[in-house]
């Protein structure tokens, strides 16, 4: 097997992986830094963030209300330390990006201009049209490029961590182009392979965000922690799933069921005005807005489509000129895939899963617990999105808390040092074999796309907006018996170059790992919070017994083992989640209150 | 999977280095909906009819520009062309044209990896700024100098359009040089001179014979022909100056 | 080096016959074949140049063979060639020019084109008259 030693070893060449890895070389130039990615680092899913970005700019918002904007919109599962932290870094990252070039949307007098979010009080999300993520992506893989010592491994599927003497030590990686193994030995790790969407059918996220990183730290005994928590986006569209971003709504859009009528002032958003405003209506947080679809469904006041119901956005009062202006990719979209002009016509929109806001344990440092192993980006659970991510910040999330971790690692690396290389290189070529066994098993009968799509099934109908234990129950049952499946899998392709059947085959073994993290978490929370909802007499939030994360550790055979851990709270005590015109009553409310901090 | 009743036959073009001698095209019937994009026909072709069909794709929205390919003949993202539009014709699908085949529709992309990293695609700032400065000003108006050509997805659908390339990989090709003038068009950036050096050269712009192909399959609108052949005028400009500035002006 | 072996062998397609893949190519092509048959003209006029200086009685034996009938064919043929020919190059000559911007828009690049056709349908209009109106 190829050995390349490195002193930090990142996983994934996103937004945060690519930011670590700069960070690390700022750091410290004398390190050699290996940036694995299993696609081209501009293929990664941070390309595909329409939306935008937050971080207080303007001179009526402050640090305060995107605190709060996030504790609250996270249903009060957030580490509040943790999102003092991040509020305070998201501008400054930001600026950063524009220093290194990123096109961000401009204020004739050449300012950045930031525009409305679901759940945010005050303007505050920065974008670059919509092509936020793309414009962040492209600007850090290029100004990635001007460090040599970021060594990069593209198109490197890792398939296993080494862990020896206690601590993480570095990664295998499958070379696609040639199948050949290489082993990345490094003092220090990062994860940054993005979310886990895959586990369901119907949603926004790219072909390979199949939660590898988070699979391959459960395995090493690192918790996932609140994987029940996985974000519905109320506007996608049919059967594909693709996303319509949220600043449709940011921009006026609105929501219209069957008889266009705006319902969602059904739904405690309104009142229904003219002009969008922020956190009342269409301008309301992810999970609500998808929860009301499901309701207006449950009426028949919804759309009827091939792929399911839906309702309608309206973007036709916006205006030609603004829409190409303001939306071009979304006006795109839907003429090309839809065959629809949204000047014209409304587009049909149905909620499909999006992000997940659970991933593995990481503390403010991004330290998980297995030393030497840290973890950034939408595959780490940092405490910042709580049951339910807000629109927007999870582009910070990924700067700043992938900064944070190249540092750290950096700093790390130079404490520590390799083992033996002979132990490594034995524990390697264990992973290697692993790995071999996959594709060389002739005796298979499985095919892993099947399992593939009976997982995304299952998983929507037991893990979907709403939720009750029987249907869980089914969903973890299900899984199991997928899991067993599995271990029966064959891979039809025995071939090296390019071998893309083998690097699906192991990623639907992470798939399954992560769904089965999903359903049991899902499963134990018996209340309803941010994202996790569920009707089977736990309608309501039960801060008494589950404020708390939930945390899923591998056990050698079975499901998860689930326990739980304390909610860090620091000025804002949990409260009532209160949008549209109560949100106005409440904050009013308050402010009469003596503050907590 | 579908109850579709359409069944449109794509032919795809296999090579597998392992096995094969030279590519070749296959066949496959494929049952699709009215909204199935050429990519989704693959994927049906991949889970349900043969696992051993190799291709690149991920976000299936036309941002990622991982799923270019040939189909029937002309430069497209699998993900943004339509069955519908070929049926009841056949359809046949390639690898980019004018790369090196690695097996089926993966085509090697180290040349255009190699070039990107060449015409350092970073701001190289006017001023350095701190970031408690805040950002760089930048009008809308100086943004739209730009923008256009920062939008490219690095699909290399414009190098398969591109004889110019297919003929002589030296040639930096369109979408690289449309980045290259995407940095040097920035109000904020002064790294041109480093850049041109590159450009002057007969690899760069003079390498291009305006056919002019490459902004036609863009999917991105980012006028790749327009980036390089703008510039031949600043190349030339450049390359006169250096006989009307006096000699020894360095000094 | 490693034990492992690469069975990698990327396999690169001929260019043999490229431009027969696309009608595209062939236009370009064809516009590619209209300089040279402008060049050809422009030896034509050198060569009138030529018999200018070797005399009266030499130019006007080539202005004779200009009044032929196969030279009167082939005139009609180059001004085809031309007028395909200046199309062409007024098509290419929007990309060759930075963005013009008009009333903070954009212009669309076929507008440049159409100006560039139009004007120079006006000059030559103009040449024309110029031309006739010299000459009784
Ligand atoms: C359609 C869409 C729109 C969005 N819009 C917004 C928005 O407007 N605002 C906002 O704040 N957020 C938005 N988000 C969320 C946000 O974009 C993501 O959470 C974020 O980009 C994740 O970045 P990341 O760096 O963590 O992961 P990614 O960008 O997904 O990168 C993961 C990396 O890991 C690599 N990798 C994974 N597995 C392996 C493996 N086994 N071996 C090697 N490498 C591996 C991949 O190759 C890739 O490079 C959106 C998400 C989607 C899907
Ligand atoms: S210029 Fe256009 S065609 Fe060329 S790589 Fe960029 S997006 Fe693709
Ligand atoms: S799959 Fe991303 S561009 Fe087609």
């Amino acid at each position: 097997m190829e050995v390349f030693k490195a002193d930090v070893a990142i996983v994934g060449a996103g937004g945060a992986g690519l930011r670590a890895a700069i960070a690390a070389v700022e750091a410290d130039p004398s390190l050699s830094v290996a940036l694995i990615s299993k696609v081209y680092p501009m293929r990664s899913h941070t390309v595909a963030a329409e939306g935008g970005a937050a971080g207080v700019v303007r001179d009526d918002d402050s640090l305060d209300y995107h605190f709060h904007d996030t504790v609250a919109g996270g249903d009060w599962l957030c580490d509040q330390d943790v999102v003092e932290y991040f509020v305070a870094h998201c501008a400054a990252s930001l600026t950063q990006l524009e220093h290194w070039g990123c096109p961000w949307s401009r204020k004739p007098d050449g300012h950045v201009n930031v525009r409305a979010f679901g759940g945010m009080k005050v303007e505050r999300t920065w974008f670059a049209a919509d092509r936020s993520g793309f414009h962040m992506l492209h600007t850090l893989f290029q100004t990635s490029i001007k460090y040599p010592s970021i060594r990069r491994f593209d198109e490197y599927f890792c398939t296993d961590l080494v862990v020896e003497d206690g601590r993480c030590q570095g990664v295998v990686a499958i070379e696609v182009a040639t199948g050949r193994f290489t082993f990345i030995q490094a003092k220090a790790v990062i994860l940054a392979t993005g979310g886990a969407g895959r586990v369901y059918r119907e949603n926004t996220n790219g072909g390979i965000v199949t939660g590898d990183g988070m699979s391959l730290a459960y395995r090493q005994g690192a918790p996932l922690r609140d994987m029940e928590f996985m974000q519905f986006h109320p506007t996608c569209m049919p059967g594909t799933g693709l996303l319509f971003t949220e600043a449709c709504r940011g921009e006026g859009g609105f929501l219209l069921n069957k008889d266009g009528y705006r319902f969602l002032q059904d739904y405690g958003l309104g009142p229904a005005e003219e002009q969008p405003r922020n956190k009342f209506m269409e301008l309301g947080p992810r999970d609500r807005l998808s929860q009301a679809i499901w309701h207006e469904e449950r009426k028949g006041r919804t759309i009827d489509t091939p792929y399911g119901a839906a309702v309608n956005l309206d973007l036709r009062h916006l205006g030609r000129k603004k829409l190409q202006e303001r939306l071009p990719l979304i006006c795109e979209l839907a003429e090309e895939y839809m065959g629809i002009d949204p000047a014209q016509e409304c587009i049909p929109v149905r909620p499909g899963i999006h992000y997940t806001m659970g991933g593995i344990y990481a503390n403010l440092e991004t330290e998980t617990p297995l030393p030497g192993l840290y973890a950034a980006g939408e595959c780490a659970s940092n405490g910042i999105h709580g049951a339910n991510r807000l629109g927007s910040n999870s582009l910070v999330d990924i700067i700043v808390f992938g900064k944070l971790a190249g540092e750290r690692a950096a700093e790390y690396a130079r404490e520590v040092q390799h083992s033996e290389p002979t132990t490594l290189a034995k524990l390697a070529a264990d992973a290697e074999q692993r790995a071999l066994d996959v594709v060389n098993r002739t005796d298979g009968s499985e095919k892993h796309s099947i399992l593939r799509r009976e997982m995304g099934q299952s998983m929507e109908s037991g893990c979907g907006i709403y939720r009750t234990a029987d249907e869980m129950q089914s969903t973890c049952d299900k899984l199991a018996e997928l899991r067993e499946r599995y271990g029966n899998v064959n891979v039809e392709d025995k071939s090296t170059v390019w071998n893309s059947d083998w690097l699906g085959a192991l990623e639907v073994g992470y798939l399954l790992e992560v769904a089965e993290a999903v359903a049991h978490s899902a499963l134990n929370r018996k209340e309803s919070r941010g994202a996790h909802q569920r009707l089977d007499g736990f309608e309501q939030r039960d801060d008494a017994n589950y404020l708390k994360h939930t945390l899923a550790f591998h056990t050698a055979d079975g499901p998860p083992r689930i326990e739980y851990q304390d909610v860090v709270i620091t000025r804002s005590q949990p409260g009532t989640r209160a949008y549209g015109a109560a949100g106005v009553a409440e904050d009013a409310q308050a402010a009469q209150e003596p503050a907590h901090d | 999977m579908t109850d579709g009743n359409k069944i449109i036959e794509m032919e795809v073009l296999r090579y597998r280095p392992e096995q094969d001698q030279e590519p070749f095209y296959q066949s496959y019937e494929v049952p699709f909906l009215d909204d199935w994009s050429v990519l989704q026909g693959l994927q049906y072709i991949k889970d349900d009819l043969d696992g051993t069909l190799s291709f690149r794709w991920s976000c299936r929205m036309a941002i990622c520009g991982s799923c270019g390919m040939m189909i029937n003949g002309v430069p497209g993202l699998g993900c943004r062309s339509f069955l519908r539009n070929y049926y009841p014709g056949k359809l046949r699908v390639a690898a980019l044209e004018h790369f090196p085949i690695e097996r089926d529709l993966v085509v090697v992309v180290d040349d255009f990896m190699n070039k990107l990293a060449q015409i350092k695609p970073y701001l190289i700032p006017k001023q350095v700024r701190a970031l408690d400065q805040g950002e760089y000003l930048q009008t809308p108006r100086q943004l739209e100098q730009y923008r256009q050509f920062s939008t490219c997805i690095n699909c290399m659908l414009c190098y398969a359009a591109c004889p110019q390339y297919g003929m002589n990989t030296d040639f930096t090709g369109p979408g690289i040089l449309a980045l290259m003038h995407r940095y040097n068009a920035d109000s904020r950036d002064d790294g041109r001179a480093q850049r041109m050096e590159l450009g002057h050269a007969d690899a760069g712009v003079w390498g291009c014979t305006a056919v002019g192909y490459c902004s036609e399959v863009c999917p991105k609108d980012v006028d790749p022909a327009h980036a390089i052949n703008q510039n031949k005028m600043g190349s030339a400009i450049d390359y006169f100056l250096r006989f009307v500035k006096p000699r020894g002006a360095s000094q | 080096m490693s034990a492992q072996t690469d069975k990698r062998h990327p396999y690169r397609r001929p260019m043999r016959g490229w431009w027969k893949r696309d009608r595209y190519y062939i236009r370009y092509l064809a516009m590619e074949a209209t300089s040279i048959l402008i060049a050809l003209y422009a030896l034509i006029l050198l060569f009138g140049l030529l018999r200018l200086g070797q005399g009266e009685a030499a130019f006007n034996g080539w202005l004779e063979a200009l009044r032929s009938a196969p030279s009167v064919a082939l005139h009609v043929l180059l001004l085809l060639v031309f007028v395909y020919h200046s199309y062409s190059w007024f098509k290419v000559m929007p990309k060759t020019l930075p963005a013009i911007y008009w009333r903070g828009a954009k212009l669309p690049q076929p507008v440049i084109t159409r100006i560039g056709v139009c004007a120079a349908v006006i000059v030559n209009l103009l040449v024309i008259i110029l031309l006739t109106g010299l000459q009784p």
